[in-house]
């Protein structure tokens, strides 16, 4: 460590030893989860384990580069798809499937991306919603032509005589997977690349005028985060066993535009805690709903809709910075409470 | 073509021609997207259902009373809610519309339940289908739709054209910024843009489920409109009734000719179409993209 | 001695809480006068016409010090429709008229409730007549007409508003010199026959101290230089800097000539 340079140290991630060893207790609470906890948590975990992929695949998008898709849905049903057309028509194996969906994920990223090089904002948002209800569509005719009215069933990923069925396994593969993903974000975040998406998303014109290829880095930007999203729905489609069209519509994609903003924008830490709030609002909304009168108590899942409304809204409204953002406004306070108190403290 | 084809797209896009007027009124005087239109469309063939209750003997009543509540909708939700975002950045006001649109399908569920309802059954009124030509059928409620849908885009463009608050609510959105500075309350044109929004939304609803009823997945109407009023320009009326016909067209032709599924697919092709050759519509005016 | 209609002392505005364009402005206008406020760009003067009439939030700007005053009442920082309605009108140098309504329509906009529907007849009409090539030219665009009809078409949407204060920002701005001067000279009448009073930004000096009973000079956030237009047309500083009269000699910027001493801050 006496080799490196003061500024290496600095932004290297794991330079201190706090650092280190907050991230080694980290690692072993990760490790123990699975094992302590009752299996409906661990159910719960696996699902913001997915959520996470999705989110981060997001966060890159929007949040980094400032592209903003209403295509995740669209994205992950693809990805779901491959892994239910390939597996019903060809009886592929999952490291046929898995890459496939990815190579999809690739073109699609490049289809949804190509509006974005004439537009901006709004009406590119709208154009990833455009293209998304095709998505959808070209789903839907599958089913119709397979007559598959209530989808596919796609059996758990196997090598051999080992199949992955437990909850345990599962958890760590999609941990491995979420932690890639982690890793791919965090390095962008820090490349090259990095620094030219920060560059279109603040000012396009300018980035285009200081030489950044806005063309290239653009169509890079879908082309990764969409990726990434269609391997998180293949991988929902083992998980789930079940890959059905009527799981990806808008609301889905709301949902993760929704963990990025409540977890706070632009932020990888912001992705992680928007993915779990977003994934375990539903269920602490159905514990409240077995407390209210019988009537609302039936309607869970239009309790859910409104209350996630609600929430998205108040979030928008008063802290646009998410989570995150409250955060820092806590740690804030708590930072000049302490240091009133220690100078009141002062003989 | 048959006949019937052609009256098939003048109802489709009467439908869509006055679902279009509630997003061009808003986005025209305030450039916000209102996507939550949809929803408030059928919150307003709700407030039939609920007024229908009580006045089923007075079918006129129950009406202009659900009408005149959607038009008091509009105003609470830019009041209480949009207001906060005049002056913030577009993305964020539509966003918001989103959880709003969100919140709103929730809701009237909670409210009505997620079962169907026939307000024209509880007027004690039939829908017949009148043959208005040889050969040409359509429902008595489309016939009335096409002459609402008339009715209300001749009040409107009078209405902007002829009247002071119309040249103002025109001017505000032209330059927000000019239009303070002569005296003009942005915060009360927007407010009334979307009341009137709402308005043409309910009367909408509130036709469509005469015609066929109203349960919770009406909503998706108002986002298939959505294409008609992009392709004509999200600024401009007389686009919005162009958009309209062609989306209307492009997807009973499909429907007839090609697949039937497509019926909800279509209108998002057009858009795709459009949006790559001419982003901002036939009559929508161009600086509205660099805005963005 | 009567009370000035507008009041401005020490004002200091800062954009994003940072960069500080006016650096303690001080000016009075007295009612009923012309008073041009000139400088070169930068020099702070479309920021002092956005302080006064209240669209000072553009831009993330504020008032951090000092006062304005108006007929004695402060209204630092208050939203753009109070100033309005207190009769402070703004002619902006940019996006002056709404370019889809016709002239006709640009003159019925105006929602100021100081004007009865009387009023409000009497001064459309009297638009007209100041300026009767607008007469011909109702039911045209506004968009489509020329730099010196929409100039026009933007006093006369203020007058109909009833100013009492008219604030003009920038009225030369690509304009031939000969419409400068005719443009100057209706606003001149504009003033005497309603009684109103005038603050006019200007880059175009010669204009501004033609028509102006009093002028202040901006430079770099600060008043270097005030004095009545007669004196000030006359100073030779003027004629140099800003009138393109060089003799030749070293042209001198305005540091030397400050009005305050060596109390200043080191650096303009």
């Amino acid at each position: 460590m006496s080799d490196q340079t003061a500024t290496a140290r600095d932004i290297a991630l794991l330079g201190t030893l706090a650092r280190r060893i907050r991230f080694a207790v980290a690692l072993a609470l990760l490790v123990i989860l699975p094992f302590a906890v009752k299996p409906f948590l661990l159910d719960l975990a696996n699902q913001v384990l997915l959520a996470v992929i999705g989110a981060l695949a997001l966060m890159l998008l929007t949040g980094f580069a400032g592209l903003i898709s209403l295509g995740t849905a669209g994205l992950l049903g693809a990805g779901a798809y491959t892994v239910g057309a390939m597996v019903r028509e060809f009886s592929a194996p999952f490291w046929v499937t898995l890459p496939a969906a990815a190579v999809l994920g690739a073109l699609l990223g490049l289809i949804f991306g190509l509006p974005s090089l004439r537009l901006r904002g709004l009406y590119l948002a709208i154009s990833t919603l455009g293209l998304h209800f095709i998505v959808i569509y070209l789903g839907g005719e599958y089913e119709a032509r397979e007559a598959l009215s209530t989808g596919v069933i796609i059996d758990s990923p196997s090598i051999g005589s080992f199949s992955l069925t437990s909850a345990v396994g599962w958890y760590f593969v999609l941990l491995g997977f979420a932690a890639l993903s982690l890793w791919i974000s965090v390095n962008l975040q820090r490349s090259r690349t990095g620094r030219a998406w920060r560059a279109l998303r603040d000012r396009d014109v300018v980035a285009g005028a200081l030489g950044i290829d806005v063309q290239r880095f653009k169509l890079l930007a879908f082309m990764v985060s969409s990726t990434m999203t269609a391997v998180a729905g293949a991988l929902f489609a083992y998980y789930r066993n079940f890959v059905s069209i009527d799981a990806f519509s808008l609301y889905l994609t709301v949902q993760y535009v929704a963990m990025i903003i409540i977890g706070g924008m632009g932020s990888i830490a912001g992705a992680l805690l928007g993915s779990a709030f977003v994934i375990l609002f539903p269920y602490a909304i159905e514990t409240v709903a077995a407390l209210l009168p019988a009537r609302f108590a039936n309607m869970v899942f239009a309790l859910n809709y409104a209350s996630f409304g609600v929430v998205m809204i108040l979030f928008l409204l008063l802290e646009p910075a998410g989570l995150m953002g409250i955060g820092q406004r806590i740690r804030n306070s708590v930072g000049t409470w302490r240091s009133r108190r220690s100078v009141t403290e002062r003989p | 073509m048959s006949l019937q084809l052609v009256a098939n797209v003048v109802v489709l896009a009467a439908i869509y021609a006055l679902v279009s007027t509630g997003y061009v009124l808003i986005y025209r005087v305030s450039r916000v997207l209102n996507l939550a239109h949809g929803e408030l469309m059928m919150i307003g063939a709700y407030l039939l259902v609920s007024t229908a209750g009580v006045f089923s003997n007075e079918p006129v009543i129950a009406i202009l009373l659900a009408a005149v509540s959607g038009l008091i909708m509009g105003i609470v939700v830019y009041a209480v809610l949009m207001r906060w975002l005049t002056g913030e950045a577009v993305l964020a006001a539509v966003l918001i519309t989103i959880a709003l649109g969100i919140l709103l399908r929730g809701l009237s569920i909670l409210v009505w339940t997620s079962q169907q309802f026939y307000p024209a059954a509880m007027f004690g009124w039939k829908n017949p289908s009148l043959t208005i030509l040889p050969g040409v059928q359509i429902s008595a409620a489309s016939v009335a739709m096409v002459c609402l849908t008339i009715l209300v885009y001749v009040g409107l463009f009078a209405f902007l054209q002829f009247t002071r608050w119309g040249i103002r609510m025109r001017a505000a959105g032209q330059n927000p910024l000019l239009a303070e500075q002569r005296g003009i309350r942005l915060h009360g044109v927007y407010a009334f843009a979307w009341g009137l929004s709402t308005f043409t939304a309910s009367l909408a609803g509130m036709l469509l489920s005469l015609d066929s009823g109203v349960e919770y997945t009406m909503a998706t109407i108002g986002l298939k409109a959505f294409p008609a009023a992009l392709v004509g320009g999200l600024d401009s009326l007389l686009g919005a009734v162009i958009g309209s016909v062609i989306v209307a067209a492009a997807e009973m032709i499909a429907i007839q000719y090609v697949n039937p599924l497509l019926s909800d697919v279509v209108p998002f092709v057009v858009l795709l179409i459009v949006l790559a050759i001419r982003p901002w519509g036939l009559f929508g005016s161009r600086e509205q993209l660099d805005r963005v | 001695m009567s009370e000035p209609l507008l009041a401005i002392d020490d004002l200091e505005v800062a954009y994003h809480r940072a960069a500080v364009a006016l650096h303690g402005v001080t000016l009075r206008v007295m009612p009923q006068t012309i008073v041009a406020l000139v400088g070169n760009n930068g020099a702070g003067k479309t920021t002092t016409m956005r302080a006064i009439s209240g669209f000072i939030g553009l831009d993330d700007a504020r008032v951090t010090a000092g006062q304005i005053r108006f007929a004695g009442q402060r209204i630092e920082n208050q939203p753009p429709h109070a100033n309005t309605a207190r009769g402070i009108v703004l002619v902006p140098e940019r996006d002056k008229v709404f370019p889809n309504l016709t002239v006709t329509e640009n003159l019925a906009v105006a929602a100021s409730r100081r004007a009865t529907a009387t009023e409000r007849r009497h001064l459309e009409d009297l638009v007209f007549q100041f300026f009767p090539a607008l007469a011909a030219l109702r039911r045209r665009l506004a968009g489509l007409l020329s730099g010196g009809e929409r100039q026009m078409l933007a006093f006369g949407s203020a007058v109909v508003c009833k100013p009492e204060l008219l604030l003009v920002d920038e009225l030369s701005l690509g304009l031939a010199p000969v419409l400068v001067e005719d443009l100057a000279r209706r606003l001149s009448d504009i003033r005497k026959e309603l009684g109103i009073t005038v603050l006019l930004v200007e880059q175009n000096v010669g204009a501004a101290l033609a028509i102006a009973d009093y002028g202040y000079v901006l430079e770099n956030g600060r008043v270097v230089l005030e004095g009545s237009a007669a004196d000030l047309r006359g100073r030779r500083e003027i004629q140099q800097s800003y009138l393109g009269q060089a003799s030749g000699e070293e042209r001198r910027s305005y540091r030397a000539l400050r009005r305050t001493p060596a109390t200043e801050r080191p650096h303009g």
